[in-house]
């Protein structure tokens, strides 16, 4: 793509957006009919230098020149179909950017569909067309190029189904790599004979049946996926949620990877909300890292092991300007092997306006080999009504030292100028010294615009 | 330690500071609506007429609250108490949610229930410690609304681009472990999410192979629980192995060495290090160094360099005839046969 077109896109996306529809008026009650969502996101990366430790301690410098990221979304709601009023939804997202100057492995000009899709509801039953993704259950997260519908049967139950070819992650692309590792890899004899990937071996389906009541939701789930024409998971799930009244309810969902008969992960939960200022959640996790590995990795093959993890969290709302959160964590791998996190913060947002908010955290986390404790403080301020700036420093103290060093910190700031609800211009900086970087300085601009409660 | 103590007296310096900025906020008080409203003696001989809400609200609006003006409150009070009258709305404030849920005000107050009066909804004029926007369950209290609860159908009192301001409040709240548990709320209640959100919210956390990543999209959006806030790099590898199904969830084992290449300390560059200790891997056989252990333990961290399909170095070793011996743990089994494409890499 050449820069000149890129820039006309970038161009014509932010055109579309100040320039969309206002949304249709119902001929009754004067209540809008359709909604019209629109956002165009223009990230300019200004300047980046950091000073890395290379190989054999070598300090190289490192210095990024204009990227232009530029994201794109519009959404139509409730559109009135020929046939049928207020059936219709549309929603596009790309993105898309540019690199100037020096582009090392990345690509100078790059961008994606993230979402494409037509989604058609009548009564109870809904069918959505294009790139789309779907959550939960056994897909976990998918996103595929197909088709979803859906329904809802009598006593309460309705199925899902979807299917289509999976979106191939974008780094099977870059150059110098291949969807099976990296052509530098000492081993591969001959990268060039690798093939590329074929759409058509990259397809997934699944479905699910479920119950959904006032007080209980609950569900059934199955999903398949394909990568180079063999198996790469047969998932099938389970999720149930209760309220076993207004203030104790109680859930759980697990993933059962069905060519190995195991559990991949299981989880089980229970939220208390004794009085409407205290929040009280505890809960166990189950997994079996393995099973989260394609059937067609190797390494799928090479362990049955599995963690625990218990704990809880809670949030406190003490006065009506300090909520303080918490939650604690156990992670037992074996007999002998345990991790710990937690973490403990406040919210302080004195006056009715929350004109200032100011969050204090500190954490920390025993893992094996290393851990760290860390100190997070955070301050967003409305200076005027026009003008926000946020503020936020992080401080990190390693148990064992990386790299030679045991501590590093990241301080970043922003300054926002709001010209109207929609559109927005901010800019963005950020320090770090870390092990991986002896000095990092990185500083953009965002201008934004968001329509229709879009954020 | 001393790194410790200048990060804490840098932190409480920056508290500091925000808590001065804070306390010098100068958003007026809360108008004293009780004391307007039942304080003042009224109504008898020689006394001022009773004060109602449309004395000083009227209704020119159906959305906006309609402020008095300031001569009003001078039929009361002097002129020389006007500099503290503060009549007019919060300013350098956004404009309550509120008024972009559509409500007929008169049609309301003409009802025989309501019998014209404000407070039984707006019960902030009269408690202070309550908002002076009723909750949606007071509405809730009149207007069933099943079938379009059920539905999900929040339309048209609730202006669909305008949803996702509102926070929920009570069902579906977004506090506390919500963040832990959207997952499951999202499937289980995808239409209700669907009035609020589109796909492209998901995919802004989700889709992992966007060129930025969401921190760096929302630097101002400070409460926002990203994973991969502050320090990550540095940290990931600690983040990685306390939690070791955790980063699977979203992203491929070849997504580390992809970035590991990038950064040239990837086993696969020449000038790569090699991150493993003299002897983990014995060409004897035996494992004096545990890398079967470990990698038992923590497969994902092994592929994340090692993944490489047929070609991967494990294979080397571990195949059928190979002296590394049979790598599948016990209780280990799949559904497929030996003749699956993955399987014949060892078994040929």
């Amino acid at each position: 793509m050449n820069p000149r077109r890129f820039l006309g896109g970038v161009a014509l996306a932010v055109g579309v957006s100040t320039a969309a529809p206002a949304p249709a008026q119902s001929p009754e009650g004067g209540a809008p009919s359709s909604a019209v969502l629109v956002r165009s996101e223009t990230h300019f990366r200004l300047y980046q230098r950091a000073l890395l430790p290379g190989a054999y301690g070598a300090v190289v410098t490192e210095e990024t020149a204009a990227p232009i990221v530029e994201y794109a979304s519009v959404s139509a709601l409730d559109v009135d179909a020929p046939w049928q009023k207020r059936s219709l939804d549309f929603e596009l997202d790309v993105w898309g950017s540019a690199t100037f100057g020096e582009a090392g492995s990345a690509r100078r000009m790059d961008g994606d569909v993230q979402s494409a899709n037509i989604r058609y509801h009548t009564g109870p039953v809904w069918l959505r067309l294009g790139r789309q993704s779907f959550a939960g259950g056994a897909a976990r997260y998918a996103r595929f190029d197909g088709a979803s519908a859906g329904g809802t049967l009598p006593f309460g139950l309705g199925l899902e189904g979807y299917g289509g070819l999976r979106v191939l992650p974008r780094w099977a692309e870059r150059p110098g790599y291949h969807q099976l590792g990296a052509a530098v890899e000492h081993l591969w004899r001959d990268p060039a004979a690798l093939p590329d990937p074929k759409r058509q071996d990259y397809w997934l389906a699944g479905g699910r049946l479920y119950y959904d009541s006032p007080n209980v939701d609950a569900g059934v789930s199955i999903h398949e996926e394909h990568e180079r024409a063999e198996l790469a998971h047969r998932n099938l799930g389970l999720d149930l949620r209760a309220d076993l009244s207004k203030r104790v309810s109680v859930g759980g969902a697990g993933v059962m990877e069905m060519d190995s008969s195991r559990i991949a992960d299981a989880r089980l939960f229970g939220q208390v909300t004794p009085v409407r200022e205290l929040d009280l959640e505890a809960e166990v996790l189950h997994a079996e890292p393995s099973l989260f590995l394609s059937r067609q990795s190797v390494f799928s093959v090479f362990s049955t092991d599995a963690y625990e993890e218990a704990g809880g969290s809670f949030r406190l709302k003490l006065f009506r300007e300090l909520n303080v959160i918490g939650n604690g964590f156990v992670e037992l791998y074996s007999a002998d092997d345990y991790g710990v996190r937690g973490e403990i913060g406040g919210r302080l947002s004195p006056g009715r306006t929350e004109r200032t908010v100011l969050l204090i955290t500190a954490s920390r986390v025993i893992a094996p080999e290393n851990g760290y404790r860390a100190l997070r403080a955070a301050w967003r301020q409305r200076i005027a009504l026009p003008l926000y700036s946020t503020l936020e420093v992080y401080n990190y103290f390693y148990d064992d030292a990386i790299r030679g060093y045991d501590t590093s910190g990241v301080y970043a700031g922003t300054l926002e100028w709001k010209f109207t609800r929609e559109l927005s211009a901010l800019w963005g900086s950020s320090f770090a010294r870390t092990p991986y970087a002896a000095s990092d300085l990185q500083t953009q601009l965002r201008l934004r615009y968001a329509s229709g409660g879009l954020q | 330690m001393s790194a410790l103590r200048a990060s804490a007296l840098w932190l409480a310096v920056a508290c500091a500071l925000a808590l001065a900025l804070a306390c010098a906020d100068r958003s007026p008080p809360r108008f004293p609506h009780v004391v307007h409203l039942s304080g003042i003696q009224c109504g008898g001989r020689g006394l001022p007429d009773c004060l109602t809400c449309n004395t000083c609200h009227r209704l020119a609006s159906e959305k906006r609250q309609a402020f008095p003006e300031k001569k009003l409150c001078l039929g009361c009070h002097k002129p020389s108490e006007s500099s503290d009258l503060s009549v007019s709305p919060p300013r350098n404030v956004p404009d309550p949610i509120a008024y972009t849920i559509r409500f007929e005000h008169k049609k309301h107050l003409d009802m025989p229930k309501v019998k014209g009066q404000c407070v039984p909804c707006h019960t902030g004029t009269a408690y202070s410690d309550t908002a002076l926007f009723p909750a949606m369950e007071r509405c809730f209290q009149c207007h069933e609304h099943q079938a379009q609860w059920d539905r999900a159908q929040c339309s048209p009192c609730h202006q669909r681009k305008e949803m996702e301001r509102i926070m929920p409040q009570t069902f579906a709240r977004h506090d506390g472990g919500f963040q832990r548990n959207h997952g499951l709320a999202a499937r289980q209640q995808q239409k209700l999410c669907q009035q609020c959100h589109v796909q492209q919210q998901c995919d802004d956390c989700h889709d992992v192979s966007q060129d930025l990543s969401v921190e760096r999209r929302r630097p101002d959006s400070i409460e926002r629980n990203f994973v991969h806030r502050g320090d990550f790099l540095t940290r990931h590898s600690i983040e990685a192995r306390s939690q070791p199904a955790r980063c699977a969830r979203c992203h491929e084992p070849s997504t580390c060495d992809s970035c590991h290449l990038e950064r040239g300390v990837s086993g696969g560059r020449i000038s790569g290090r090699n991150p493993h200790p003299p002897g983990w891997v014995s060409a004897t056989g035996g494992d004096p160094s545990g890398h079967a252990r470990v990698a038992r333990r923590d497969i994902l961290t092994c592929a994340g360099c090692h993944d490489q399909g047929p070609a991967t170095n494990c294979i080397r070793c571990h195949k059928v005839g190979a002296y590394g011996g049979n790598p599948h743990p016990k209780g280990w089994k799949s559904a497929r046969g030996e003749r699956a494409a993955m399987c014949r890499y060892c078994h040929e």
